[in-house]
């Protein structure tokens, strides 16, 4: 679910008052570094969907007539944040790339999230498929994330998909493992029991009783996810397993292509490095933001 | 004790064997057959017969499988493609590189995390634990390897105090018994040899460390602060402790606990971050090992890389368990 998704759900629940998700939200716009987390995130989405009209150049186009003498002239009234190797404008890479970072992160814990949240429910609810499929979890959290991105990254070749898909996959066990866990704190409880007494078949209960009371533990790891997706997906890149096609400027690739540069033009890695910290850095403040409203035993003391 | 020690051990049979399948698939699902890739251009119909014959790749997976289990029970990982060595020599050369790196990292985010967080929660609210916590953040948000950039322009190329590449100068002669370049210096006296082999160590440190220092100082200042409120630290205070003492026995010893556990969390994350810090720094372990095998797609390289770490992570989360019911009688005692 993608924070958009998810402050449309709290601004549509804002009408009743008194319930878990109104005061979430009002405890959330109270928090000074919540809210600069969601402008931060704000400004990215917006930056990533209005790229071609942002952008000052084509993140392909070349000016080779400035890298004649040599890697790289430095920022100019004409180029803000300078030129790459290449001659083309590191601003509008950057802005470019906001849509790259965006994609893979939406996709990456979209992907991690359904199939998370599929697998997560069925072992929490269905008794005998737990533990066949916490075993496999296991073995998968046995792995180290990364590693095991590189590896599904390596398999099936550089690319966005790859990158998308190989950080999906190391995000599922995450979200199984949350999912399981939050709904059997649910399961137990006497509405759950009630609704079953009156005779409410077993895969309604599930989603129209446990997995909206169990979601909320989700949708926090879910913002940090984000956060970590954009970070893996750097890594990957600078690893070469990121797109290979020059009009895709990913930010990590664009650090690797310019670490080359680090004596005459360090600010090639420096401006996509910052972009990558500043907008990880949002994702994070509003997952922290998101979980201290969400906790229900803080309920209340807005 | 024992109990405890055994349950736990033998947790480990299922994940090493879910892992070797795991690789096994992964090694099958490869593009290209290894028929292929071994005859290369000159391939035929009749000799990838063969081959498929010779190398037992028309029996049925299981089989496959359990012939897998068996080369890597005989510590048989391959051969690489790219230096036609066994991997296994090759892991054995480069991994006390890795280890150097690992427990530098882990040294500077235990040395300056712990102390971090527990001012930071001694001074709650105040300036110091607010900027501990912009800088734990900066240190969760910055991915590491361009951490190590900007440490290796600033450090390495603008001041020039430490060295940018590698383990070790090359106009310094230098034996090296153990290739645990620190160790060897000291171990053959040669302490010029030592300096500048932890000279080489400092920045690659610092990056690697950055975030299980963050994480550790934010888990030490929440244990911490959490500590503070318990009714025995009152009493302790009530009954007249000097603060001192109330904080070394009483505070820091219980904050300990959750500490120690995310400890063990970091292993995997040390070992999978040197992967892209030693590509910053060109540093010879077994990252930049696994990342010149994903640029020569050096599949048997990249496939002992991943599972040699892997175990590597799982046994050592498994010892820090262990040690974990050592430290926690509470958590022993519901092992029974």
């Amino acid at each position: 679910m993608s924070v958009a998704e998810i402050e449309a759900r709290e601004v549509q629940m804002e009408v009743g008052t008194g319930d878990l998700w109104s005061e979430a939200l009002h405890r959330l716009v109270r928090n000074p570094a919540a809210v600069v987390g969601a402008l931060i995130v704000a400004t990215f989405i917006v930056v990533a969907i209005f790229a071609p009209l942002l952008a000052p150049y084509s993140p392909l186009y070349q000016n080779l007539d400035l890298v004649a003498d040599g890697c790289c002239p430095g920022p100019s009234r004409d180029y803000p944040l300078g030129v790459d190797d290449l001659g083309r404008d590191e601003l509008s890479r950057i802005i470019y790339g906001a849509r790259f970072s965006l994609l893979i992160g939406i996709v990456s814990v979209s992907v991690g999230l359904t199939f998370g949240l599929l697998l997560g429910s069925i072992a929490g609810y269905f008794r005998p498929l737990d533990s066949p499929i916490m075993r496999v979890m296991d073995v998968m959290l046995a792995i180290p994330g990364f590693l095991m991105a590189i590896g599904i990254a390596a398999l099936l070749g550089p690319g966005l998909g790859s990158v998308m898909i190989a950080i999906g996959v190391i995000n599922v066990p995450i979200f199984t493992r949350l999912m399981r866990g939050s709904i059997l704190g649910q399961r137990d409880n006497d509405y759950v029991l009630a609704a079953r007494a009156v005779g409410v078949p077993s895969r309604r209960i599930l989603a129209s009783h446990i997995i909206p009371n169990a979601i909320s533990p989700v949708i926090v790891a879910g913002t940090l996810a984000l956060a970590t997706a954009i970070i893996d997906a750097a890594g990957l890149g600078f690893l070469g397993l990121g797109p290979q096609d020059p009009a895709t400027p990913e930010w990590g690739t664009m650090l690797t292509d310019t670490v080359r540069y680090l004596q005459s033009a360090p600010f090639l890695a420096i401006f996509p490095g910052v972009a990558i910290v500043i907008v990880v850095m949002g994702f994070n403040l509003i997952g922290d933001g998101l979980r201290e409203a969400l906790d229900p035993k803080l309920r209340g003391r807005a | 004790m024992l109990r405890f020690t055994v349950r736990r051990l033998l947790l480990l049979v299922p994940i090493l064997i879910g892992l070797s399948i795991l690789v096994f698939l992964w090694i099958r699902a490869l593009p290209g057959s290894p028929a292929e890739s071994l005859l290369g251009e000159r391939a035929t119909a009749e000799s990838i017969a063969q081959i498929r014959e010779q190398y037992g790749l028309d029996d049925p997976l299981y089989v496959q499988y359990w012939r897998y289990v068996q080369t890597l029970a005989e510590g048989d990982l391959g051969t690489s493609i790219s230096s036609r060595r066994p991997v296994t020599t090759e892991i054995k050369e480069r991994f006390p590189a890795t280890i150097e790196l690992t427990l530098a990292a882990g040294l500077f985010a235990l040395l300056f995390g712990i102390p971090l967080g527990f001012f930071a929660a001694k001074r709650y609210g105040g300036i110091f634990d607010n900027s501990s916590l912009v800088l734990s953040l900066i240190g969760v948000s910055i991915p590491i390897f361009f951490l190590g950039i900007i440490l290796k322009w600033i450090f390495a190329v603008r001041l020039g105090w430490l060295p940018s590449i590698g383990r070790q100068d090359v106009l310094i002669e230098a034996d090296h018994p153990t290739n645990f370049y620190v160790l060897d210096g000291i171990v053959t006296r040669n302490w010029e040899a030592a300096w500048d082999a932890v000279k080489h160590l400092i920045l690659p440190a610092i990056a690697l460390g950055s975030i299980p220092l963050a994480l550790i100082s934010r888990i030490t200042r929440a244990a911490v602060l959490d500590v503070q409120n318990e009714d025995y630290v009152r009493t302790a205070r009530a009954k007249g402790l000097p603060a001192r003492t109330v904080d070394s026995r009483h505070v820091f010893r219980n904050a300990m606990l959750p500490i120690s556990t995310v400890i063990g969390l970091q292993v995997g994350l040390l070992l999978s971050g040197a992967i892209l810090t030693e590509t910053v720094f060109a540093f010879p372990g077994i990252g930049t090992w696994i990342q010149a095998s994903i640029e020569n797609r050096d599949y048997p390289v990249l496939q002992g890389g991943i599972l040699f770490v892997a175990v590597v992570v799982v046994v050592v989360n498994i010892l820090v368990d262990l040690s974990y019911g050592l430290l926690n009688p509470r958590i022993r005692l519901a092992g029974r």
